[in-house]
């Protein structure tokens, strides 16, 4: 077991680790007390592959023109979309080899899809369905496959469980399950986020058993939404927010410690040392009323994946895309800080004016601080793929 | 108290009773709250309610008390709709097994063991059980005995519960196929390939096989030939299995409407306001449309005319179906609690 302390001095804004202190977190000083956050996990070694993985700073953004044929996700299309986009990330020729780069036959695979944007915007059974068919083209057998997510209902509502082939396993991390015969439940209770961020009863947040013990390598399937707490909910938020349990708690208030508890989960060793894929839906995005994105006014067709290796560069570029289509409707910045805009979450549902959060995309700048990728755009090799 | 055997109530998938609750429940009669999700229907014979749990126990209730009458525990989690036939209940489970229990002890009276989780309701017709699983068998097994009959193995899940008529037994897979295999051989006599999968559970009226699909379309296929009569076309995927009721099928879809066509030609008779997402069979009686939701609540329709008639909120429900009778309606939630209400 690995165990190590970060101190989130507020006032300051800053984050430091063991006494080591670090650059200051993105939103710089708010009116928070101070948190003091204990990680602790299995040990797991780090390998060129965990992030921010082979090939930091990188970001292919994959856009079909088809992508959605009256209102459906193409099969055809996410399939054009990933195999151009993983030859343009590996510089690999065929998208065989590029998915050999980072995956081997005996490897167990987790994806983390996000489900949570019924019915319109989560991670699509396109996206998903050709993620599985890559890895069973490099080898990885459909029963060493698990998707999984926090929440059952949503995972079922979505009909992940029927619509993948047979032998994956799909979990909600909320469930028990039995493999081999001995029941299992979701979350391992020796890894585990300790912290009180608003004096709340149950302070720790454990993490997915699958990805602490199971899982040797893990695909991380984020949307492109707005998220009304940390600003975005990509790559970071998705991992974090999606195998630790008890999160809710970091934002209960309109300021928020989504900044830095997510990338400061993100840097523990199983999550970092296994995430080797993050492949953004993009197809449908969503640039207010995330998470769950019930009004549809505020989704757009941006028919884009973005892939990449590094987490934080991903969750860069989907932080210009969402600001650009604010800004293009002419609605507050993700890190606006006005009181006059805070509204109710039904106000929220109604008004892209309105938002229940001072929103903290600033937690992508953090994970840059604690060494998850780039944030720097000019650290960043934007590459644009078009297909028509 | 009318029996309720099956999913939807009988094998014709009609779907209901003469039921008319024009009202919401406003009453307890009695709640259960069981260790585990409830993924599957509650059904209902000789005055007692069966259901299954992922806590892997087929539970007996009294209807009128909620006493418990017995549980059976199985070998892993059961998300199966039980159906009752000939003195037993039978179930499909986790374990890969098909599980034949005797309605008033309890008592396991035989198994039939298979490879991938059974998430169907076994359909018994003629002595004979059909169920397929999620690792893509398809089987039809002796009602008695248990012993396997014939096995055939598809291409994709097969979540749909089958629909078992004279000569022929309907389901669709994962695959995109809606098939219809000869229920003596398991032999093809037709497959329509549709654009994705078949999730719902055909329903069979008028001579025509009705199921919905992924790819978004609700089709009805000539049931001896698997001719296309028609099809028409919703807004996301179809995931609700049908309920019929005199010439209308009812059904949700994804896109978060109940949908109201006529049998003959699939003209839209109704169509409700959008609920987000809709995935859980409706249940159709004379003159009720009810339907669990996602997000928690029970809501009733008028049969003709779509108008809504009550809600009922008890928490999240996904795959269920409630139970309508006229003395209570009984629901189960995802959370796990088995309600009576009156």
């Amino acid at each position: 077991m690995n165990r190590r302390t970060f101190v989130y001095n507020a006032a300051l804004g800053t984050l430091g680790l063991a006494g080591f202190p670090l650059r200051a977190a993105g939103s710089g000083p708010r009116e928070l007390k101070g948190l003091k956050i204990d990680v602790q996990a299995p040990d797991v070694p780090m390998s060129p592959l965990g992030m921010p993985g082979l090939f930091p700073g990188r970001v292919v953004e994959a856009f079909h023109s088809a992508a959605l044929v009256n209102r459906r996700v193409s099969e055809e299309a996410v399939r054009a979309m990933i195999d151009a986009g993983m030859k343009a990330l590996s510089g690999e020729s065929n998208a065989k080899d590029a998915w050999a780069k980072l995956f081997v036959p005996g490897d167990v695979v987790a994806l983390k899809v996000n489900p949570s944007g019924v019915p319109g915007t989560v991670t699509s059974i396109p996206v998903l369905r050709e993620v599985i068919r890559a890895l069973t083209s490099v080898g990885v057998p459909t029963r060493n496959m698990i998707v999984y997510d926090r929440n059952s209902n949503q995972l079922e509502v979505n009909g992940y469980h029927t619509l993948v082939p047979p032998g994956v396993r799909v979990v909600g991390l909320d469930q028990r399950w039995v493999v081999k015969g001995e029941t299992r439940s979701g979350y391992d209770p020796n890894s585990f986020c300790e912290m009180d961020c608003f004096g709340e009863r149950e302070t720790r947040s454990y993490l997915a058993s699958i990805v602490a013990n199971e899982a040797t390598k893990i695909v991380n399937l984020p949307c492109l939404k707005e998220h009304n707490a940390s600003g975005v909910t990509g790559c970071l938020k998705n991992l974090a927010y999606g195998s630790f349990n008890n999160v809710n708690r970091t934002h209960t208030d309109p300021k928020t410690y989504t900044d830095p508890v997510i990338p400061v989960m993100c840097t523990a060793a199983p999550l970092r040392a296994k995430s080797v894929l993050h492949i953004m839906d993009g197809i449908r995005a969503v640039y207010h009323g995330g998470p769950f994105a019930w009004n549809p006014e505020f989704q757009w067709e941006a028919k884009t994946l973005l892939i990449g290796t590094d987490p934080v560069a991903v969750d860069r570029i989907e932080l210009e895309i969402v600001e650009q289509k604010r800004k293009e409707v002419g609605v507050p910045s993700l890190w606006d800080r006005d009181p006059k805009n805070l509204g109710s979450s039904g106000e929220m549902q109604k008004t892209a004016f309105k938002n229940p959060f001072y929103r903290e995309p600033g937690h992508i700048k953090t994970a840059a601080e604690l060494g998850l990728g780039k944030w720097e755009l000019d650290q960043i090799d934007r590459r644009r793929i078009k297909i028509e | 108290m009318p029996d309720w055997p099956t999913l939807l109530a009988s094998n014709d998938r009609r779907g209901g009773t003469a039921a008319a609750r024009k009202t919401a429940p406003s009453e307890l009669i009695w709640k259960v709250a069981l260790s585990e999700s409830i993924r599957s229907s509650p059904i209902l014979k000789d005055g007692v309610v069966y259901v299954t749990s992922r806590d892997g126990r087929l539970y007996a209730f009294d209807a009128r008390t909620g006493k418990e009458r017995w549980t059976f525990q199985a070998a892993a989690a059961i998300d199966s709709t039980p159906s009752t036939s000939g003195g037993l209940v039978f179930f499909g489970c986790d374990d890969g097994a098909i599980y034949a229990i005797d309605l008033t002890a309890g008592r396991l009276r035989w198994k039939a063991e298979g490879g991938g989780p059974v998430w169907t309701s076994p359909i018994v017709k003629d002595g004979v059980v059909f169920a397929g699983s999620n690792d893509g068998v398809f089987k039809a097994v002796d009602l008695q005995s248990g012993k396997v009959r014939w096995s055939r193995q598809f291409e994709g899940q097969i979540c749909s519960t089958a629909y078992a008529a004279d000569r022929l037994v309907y389901f669709g897979c994962g695959d995109g196929r809606l098939r219809a295999v000869e229920s003596a051989s398991g032999k093809d006599a037709w497959v329509h390939q549709a654009g994705d999968s078949v999730v719902a559970s055909p329903a069979l009226a008028s001579g025509a096989v009705l199921a919905g699909s992924e790819d978004c379309f609700f089709y009805a296929l000539d049931a001896q030939s698997g001719t296309v009569r028609w099809k028409v076309e919703t807004g996301l995927g179809i995931y609700s299995s049908p309920a019929v009721a005199g010439d209308v099928v009812y059904f949700g879809g994804k896109d978060g409407y109940v949908y109201a066509l006529n049998v003959a030609d699939g003209k839209q008779i109704w169509r409700s306001d959008s609920m987000r997402t809709l995935t859980a069979p409706p249940l159709a009686g004379e003159s009720v449309v009810c339907m669990q939701t996602f997000y928690g609540s029970t809501q009733a329709f008028d049969a003709k005319t779509g108008a809504r008639l009550w809600r009922a909120n008890l928490g999240g429900s996904l795959q269920s179906t409630p139970i309508l009778t006229d003395e209570a309606v009984y629901l189960a939630t995802y959370p796990g609690v088995l309600y009576a209400l009156r």
